[in-house]
């Protein structure tokens, strides 16, 4: 079955992916036992730490021994941080970083359908050219071009804002003060989101419209709204499922970015420092999470495309 | 039906096709079976015009005799050659002496390239021995209707339909070959220009010396254009006659129902209604013995054991029935 | 892979939409760049210049301190001495935009060349080989996607420094996927058509069939994404550059940046060369989607409008359908189509017309001119559409759907488009019964039961829970008839509702049409190519050819008895069964003619064997000869060959 085999595949993906980024990290210059051990440790000492941190061995014997490990969430300490495993490292700093991803991808969806949708009404009209055109300057704006825009703008120069987030509360403890600070990051990860899907479902709205089955549903005299929401947009939102599923790992990219432009002590902050200060466990832990992430979200993605369409259920085609 | 027997084939035939069979892989380890031992054989100028509905396996046949689909078991043969043996480059250079014309004209041409280019595609990749290719080309071009000088340097787009499928006559023309295999030539084209066509290749079938295979599941056209006529079903042959006698003493129950299908014909048939019922069974798991036996109105118990095999019921024409008209 | 952006990703999707192959345009008129890309083209131009010539052009040292010059101060606000200001050590700014362009074009051309050829080949081979190559491309690309390309670039860096080689190798790598992907969808969709069966089967070599069929189609496509995936580039630079991880060279990332610290005092050191990257992207981003433009049509050029024009007359009868003087105009970017061009038809209860036409004639434009439905285009109608007693080009809009869902049954050309493939059958036919009369779901649901076995589907109850695709073409057309006869309407019209289906099915399907129409005594419309299907099932025919009704009459009097020309052509240039084999048909010369461009006179003149002067300048009148009317000048006299019995001797 269809969804099986992506299953197995995507299993493949997270294997593949965390081996690679192991040998990568091994090829770097530097010795996490030497940095473990700190600047005055005799080799012996070094090489005992070698040993505990479980860096001795063939590449593969570690990959197998670190894989092991990370399936008990065991993703060793870290290097640096002394005292803290890289697990409790990440679980600081997850959430921040799932907050501006989750509040980004509603927003570019909350943005993206109705916009859609409108413009699809009315090819060549005042909303389709107005947002068309916004879409292909936004698909021109970098994320970081976009930060720094739109903090000149609604931090500097009308202060709603602040250009920085600074001492975030948690979200059940102050959420206004929460999504606050975290609106400006948000919409700026949105925005870019909002022209790829918003020009993607547009492309397939306009085509289906032009389908039979279309055609004979306004000859059945429905209203035209019925029409859009019940005939035509669930056959015109696989592609832009699609795109929602592997965006995904662009999406944490764009994250990053934005964490360090608006100073967000989450996990991109987090793996860039670690990968600057060498602390190679957090980097992996870093790597082997994001890969689960966007495995099972691409399976849900999976599972949700068979949902919305019925042959690919039957495997017709 | 569902004949199989190959007491039909003639000795002198140019082009010999026995015991054909051609099966895909499909999902859960099913298999489709398109083609399932089908033989006839075409001789020197004849026309054969191959008739089914879609599903019966005429185009995979086609295609199967052109090698563009894998070959499961049996032969083709041309002039004595037993092409399904060849592969590679073997394959390549028998290819040569078979050309085919495809169902959609426009489709068929590649859009970025001139029509010079198309119709001197073959002579490009074989050579010629005529001594003054352009000329050659320019013959063959006329004799399809597009003599004017400014055609060469113009692309698929700037054609009609017919147009199209004139150019893609002419390619196969240029490499003049032993046998032309024709899959719904004229199915795309508006009635006027199908006559136009249909009337292109009766004059040319003359000219250059034809042999062609005609599939199509119009019955009055394959009628217009044919010596010898074969009926399809779900793979397999039903029947097989010179035009003549299918048309005028349809034997087989299958024959009978398509023509009678037919809107206005003149043909003395009950109303196809009572010659067939139900839908065209799956081709992953076809009928026991004959494959018509679960839409025939005369199947009996024989016609689920036992296959029935092609029989001559008159000089020239053959029937694979157990209980024949 | 993921680089450092939503961009690369975000935009590879979109740029898949935007670079998959579509039908060559139709004509030539349509391929111009457009005067956005000369403005794209010459901002990437002034780069070049700038780029290239910096040494020569008058431009200050990019990295002479401002308190060595004194010529710029620190933070100096853009004005005539520094264009773009100074930066925090009064370094001029412009001199350092312009220095940051040079990297930026070095690694965004070599990697676009470099990546676009190598994931060209790949995407090209694997595509039209498919089989075991292409899985095993696809799930590397899987790969690719999945991977954190962050974590890749910064092991890299680290590892092997970050001069401009190692970053042209990286990023030509990363884009590789991106090639490989569009490529390989276009080239899939290319293979499928028949001129790759046609080069195969002519003996062209696999590698003559991917240089000389394949590669010149995707040569476009991926030219326009090479401007695409070049801003990529840039892009994924300035990330890098933003989390320090950049080149040692001056580049807009870098400048970026550094500058975004001082963003609350002097925004202009991070804001200009922003500014810059954000139009240099724009002009590549232009670029490409004009190139794009060359070889996909604009989808949809025009608005979608519907207007009516003139007044309505009366009904004189009281027949179900009443058209009059109906004219449908389409306004298309080519100019206007005149589609419908002043039809007069009606049709009474319990009785069937056949409008016969061949394609681009316009019958199709004449049943979508009676339900205003046109899909995406801009039409304007005038005239008469009367059914049941309500106007529906004038009427209110609530009283037209109304009319649409409970007095019109519509069937049309092809079952395997004409059912929403996502909505189970069930959900399909008690639709139009609970919005248009308010039939609750259970009640909707025992009449489509009763629907189902009326038009003669087996286990309806099954059928019901089943979607589309699970049925086959005739059966799916039964569900259409179903749809269709769900309200009980008074008029039904059929758009070809046979021709995509099987002849023994096509059987089936015109007595049930016919059965069901006799029966319920509604009034039916049935459009067609060919004149056989109309004739057991009819009682009367329109033929249409380039938009007008040229010959109308009852059925058995037009086969009987054809005047037009036209009429007398289609009959002689069908192959005809009573015909012994390998009998030449009389065909019509030329092809239809353009509704883009009506020509003066009787459509026909062009064609025609018996067109005189007149023919081509004087459009001919109906004549009035009982209810068996044509526009001929010169009408035939003779009965042609016969294409049959007459229609009576149909029903044994």
């Amino acid at each position: 079955m269809l969804i099986a085999r992506r299953a197995v595949r995507l299993v493949f993906v997270f294997f593949v992916v965390t081996f690679v980024t192991f040998v990568l990290l091994d090829l770097t210059p530097g010795d996490p036992a030497e940095t473990f051990a700190g600047l005055n440790a005799t080799p012996e000492v070094v090489e005992q730490i070698r040993i505990d941190l479980g860096l001795d061995g063939s590449l593969f014997e570690r990959y197998v021994h670190w894989l092991g490990n990370a399936i008990r969430l065991d993703f060793g300490d870290s290097v640096v941080t002394r005292g803290f495993s890289s697990f409790d490292l990440i679980r600081d700093t997850l959430p921040k970083t799932l907050e501006l991803m989750i509040l980004a991808e509603l927003i570019a969806i909350g943005l993206a359908v109705p916009l859609a949708i409108a413009s699809a009404r009315r090819p060549g009209g005042l909303v389709d050219n107005l947002s068309s055109s916004s879409a292909f300057g936004l698909l021109a704006l970098p994320s970081f071009v976009l930060g720094i825009y739109m903090s000149y703008v609604f931090g500097v120069k009308l202060g709603w804002f602040p250009t920085i987030v600074d001492n975030l509360p948690g979200l059940n403890d102050d959420p206004i003060d929460n999504l606050r600070q975290m609106l400006l990051p948000s919409v700026t990860l949105a925005l870019n989101l909002v022209a790829v899907y918003l020009r993607l479902l547009r492309s397939d709205l306009i085509e289906t419209l032009q389908e039979d089955y279309v055609m004979l549903a306004q000859a059945r005299g429905l209203s035209e709204r019925r029409v859009m929401w019940r005939h035509v947009l669930r056959p015109s939102s696989l592609n832009f499922t699609t795109a929602v599923g592997l965006n995904v790992a662009g999406l944490v990219g764009g994250a990053f970015i934005i964490e360090i432009l608006f100073a967000i002590n989450g996990m991109g902050s987090l793996v860039i420092r670690s990968v600057i200060l060498e602390d190679f466990n957090v980097v992996a832990a870093v790597v082997a999470i994001l890969t689960v992430a966007y495995v099972s979200l691409n399976f849900i993605v999976d599972l949700l495309y068979a949902w919305l369409d019925p042959r690919i259920r039957h495997g017709a085609r | 039906m569902a004949g199989t027997g190959n007491g039909h084939l003639r000795e002198d035939a140019l082009l010999q096709v026995d015991e054909l069979v051609v099966e895909f892989p499909a999902r859960r380890k099913q298999v489709v079976h398109a083609v399932s031992g089908v033989s006839f054989d075409l001789a020197k100028g004849e026309t054969l015009g191959i008739v089914g509905e879609s599903g019966c396996g005429k185009t995979t046949t086609g295609r199967a005799v052109m090698r563009l689909e894998r070959v499961t078991s049996g032969s083709v043969r041309l002039n004595g050659a037993d092409l399904t043996a060849l592969d590679g480059e073997g394959l390549r250079q028998a290819r040569r002496a078979m050309q085919m014309i495809f169902q959609d004209p426009v489709s068929s041409l590649n859009p970025s390239r001139r029509v010079r280019d198309i119709v001197r595609e073959g002579v490009d990749i074989w050579g010629s021995e005529r001594p003054n290719i352009d000329d050659w080309v320019a013959e063959v071009l006329d004799s399809v209707g597009l003599g004017d000088e400014g055609v060469l340097d113009r692309r698929p787009h700037e054609f009609s339909g017919g147009q199209c499928q004139r150019i893609n006559i002419a390619r196969a023309l240029v490499m003049e070959p032993d046998v032309l295999i024709l899959d719904e030539p004229v199915s795309a084209l508006d009635v006027s220009v199908q006559a136009q066509i249909l009337n292109l290749l009766e004059g040319l079938k003359t000219k250059f010396g034809l042999t062609m295979m005609f599939i199509s599941h119009d019955l009055a056209v394959v009628k217009n254009i044919s010596d010898r006529v074969m009926v399809m079903y779900l793979g397999k042959v039903c029947e097989i006659s010179n035009t003549h006698d299918l048309y005028a003493n349809p034997t087989h129950p299958y024959s009978r129902a398509l023509l009678a299908s037919i809107p206005g014909h003149t043909l003395d048939l009950p109303p196809a209604g009572e010659l067939i019922s139900g839908e065209l069974p799956s081709p992953l798991d076809p009928p026991s013995g004959c494959r018509f036996r679960t839409r025939c109105p005369r199947a009996t118990e024989l016609c689920g054991t036992e296959e029935p095999v092609l029989n001559e019921v008159e000089p020239d024409h053959w029937v694979a029935c157990h209980h024949p008209e | 892979m993921a680089l450092v952006e939503p961009g690369p990703t975000g935009v590879k999707t979109a740029a898949e939409a935007v670079a998959a192959v579509d039908h060559p345009p139709a004509d030539r008129s349509s391929r111009q760049l457009g005067v956005l890309f000369w403005f794209a083209a010459g901002w990437i131009l002034l780069l070049v210049i700038c780029a290239v010539f910096r040494d020569l052009l008058p431009f200050r040292d990019p990295d002479a301190l401002g308190i060595r010059t004194r010529e710029v101060r620190k933070f100096e606000d853009p004005s005539w001495n520094a264009w773009f200001g100074g930066d925090g050590q009064g370094r001029d700014q412009f001199a350092r935009v312009v220095q940051g362009a040079r990297p930026a074009l070095i690694i965004g051309i070599t990697v676009t060349l470099i990546g676009g050829f190598i994931g060209s080949a790949i995407g090209v081979t694997s595509g039209y080989l498919r089989g075991k190559v292409d899985t095993a491309t696809t799930v590397v690309i899987d790969i690719f996607l999945a991977f954190p390309g962050l974590v890749l670039l910064i092991a890299v860096r680290a590892s092997f420094g970050n001069s401009m080689l190692v970053f042209i190798v990286l990023f030509s790598i990363t884009s590789i996927p991106g090639y490989a992907r569009i490529v390989r969808g276009a080239s899939f969709a290319l293979s499928e058509r028949d001129f790759v069966d046609a080069a195969e089967a002519m003996g062209a070599t696999k590698r003559r069939v991917l240089w000389k069929e394949l590669a010149p189609n995707v040569a476009i496509p991926v030219l326009s994404f090479a401007f695409i995936g070049f801003a990529l580039v840039i892009v994924a630079e300035g990330g890098l550059a933003f989390i320090g991880l950049s080149l040692d060279e001056v580049t807009w990332g870098k400048l970026i940046a550094e500058g975004t610290g001082d963003i609350k005092d002097h925004a202009h050191v991070s804001l200009i060369p922003a500014t810059v990257m954000f139009l240099t992207i724009l002009a590549f981003n232009l670029a490409g989607d004009s190139i794009r433009r060359l070889y996909s049509p604009r989808e949809v050029a025009t608005q979608r409008r519907l207007r009516v024009e003139g007044i309505a007359d009366v009904n004189p009868d009281g027949s179900v359908l009443h058209i009059s003087d109906l004219y449908t105009t389409l306004h298309t970017p080519a100019g206007d189509v005149h589609a419908v061009d002043g039809v007069s038809l009606s049709v009474r209860a319990g009785q069937a017309l056949g409008v016969v036409g061949e394609s681009g004639s316009g019958k199709t434009m004449i049943l979508r001119s009676i339900v205003g439905a046109f899909a995406l285009s801009d039409v304007t109608r005038s005239g008469t559409v009367e059914v049941a007693g309500v106007d529906m080009l004038r009427a209110p809009r609530g009283q037209v759907l109304r009319t649409l869902g409970t007095e019109i049954g519509m069937v049309s050309q092809n079952p395997l488009t004409a059912l929403n493939p996502v909505r189970r059958i069930e959900s399909q036919i008690i639709e139009p019964m609970m919005v248009h009369r308010g039939t609750s779901k259970a009640q909707a649901r025992e009449r489509a039961l009763e629907l189902l076995r009326l038009v003669g589907i087996p286990a309806p109850e099954r059928r019901l829970r089943e979607y589309p695709h699970q049925l086959s073409g005739g059966m799916r057309q039964r569900v259409t008839i179903a749809i269709a006869l769900a309200n009980e309407p008074k008029l039904l019209l059929a758009d070809e509702p046979t021709t995509a289906l099987d002849v023994t099915v096509q059987d089936q399907i015109l007595r049930l049409l016919s059965g069901l129409q006799q029966e319920r005594e509604m009034a039916m419309v049935l459009v067609t190519h060919d004149l056989a299907v109309v004739k057991g099932f009819t009682d009367s025919v329109a033929i249409v050819y380039g938009g007008q009704v040229v010959e109308y009459g009852p059925t058995s009097e037009i086969f009987a008895n054809p005047r037009h020309r036209y009429t007398v052509a289609l009959m002689q240039s069908m192959p005809d069964l009573d015909l012994p084999s390998h009998s030449e048909l009389i065909t019509i010369d030329g092809s239809p003619p353009s509704l883009l461009r009506p020509t003066p006179g009787c459509r026909f003149a062009a064609r025609c064997p018996a067109a005189q002067d007149v023919c081509h300048s004087l459009t001919p009148a109906a004549s009035e000869r009982d209810d068996h009317w044509f526009r001929c000048h010169f009408p035939a006299e003779i009965t042609p060959v016969s294409v049959g019995a007459p229609a009576d001797s149909e029903a044994d």
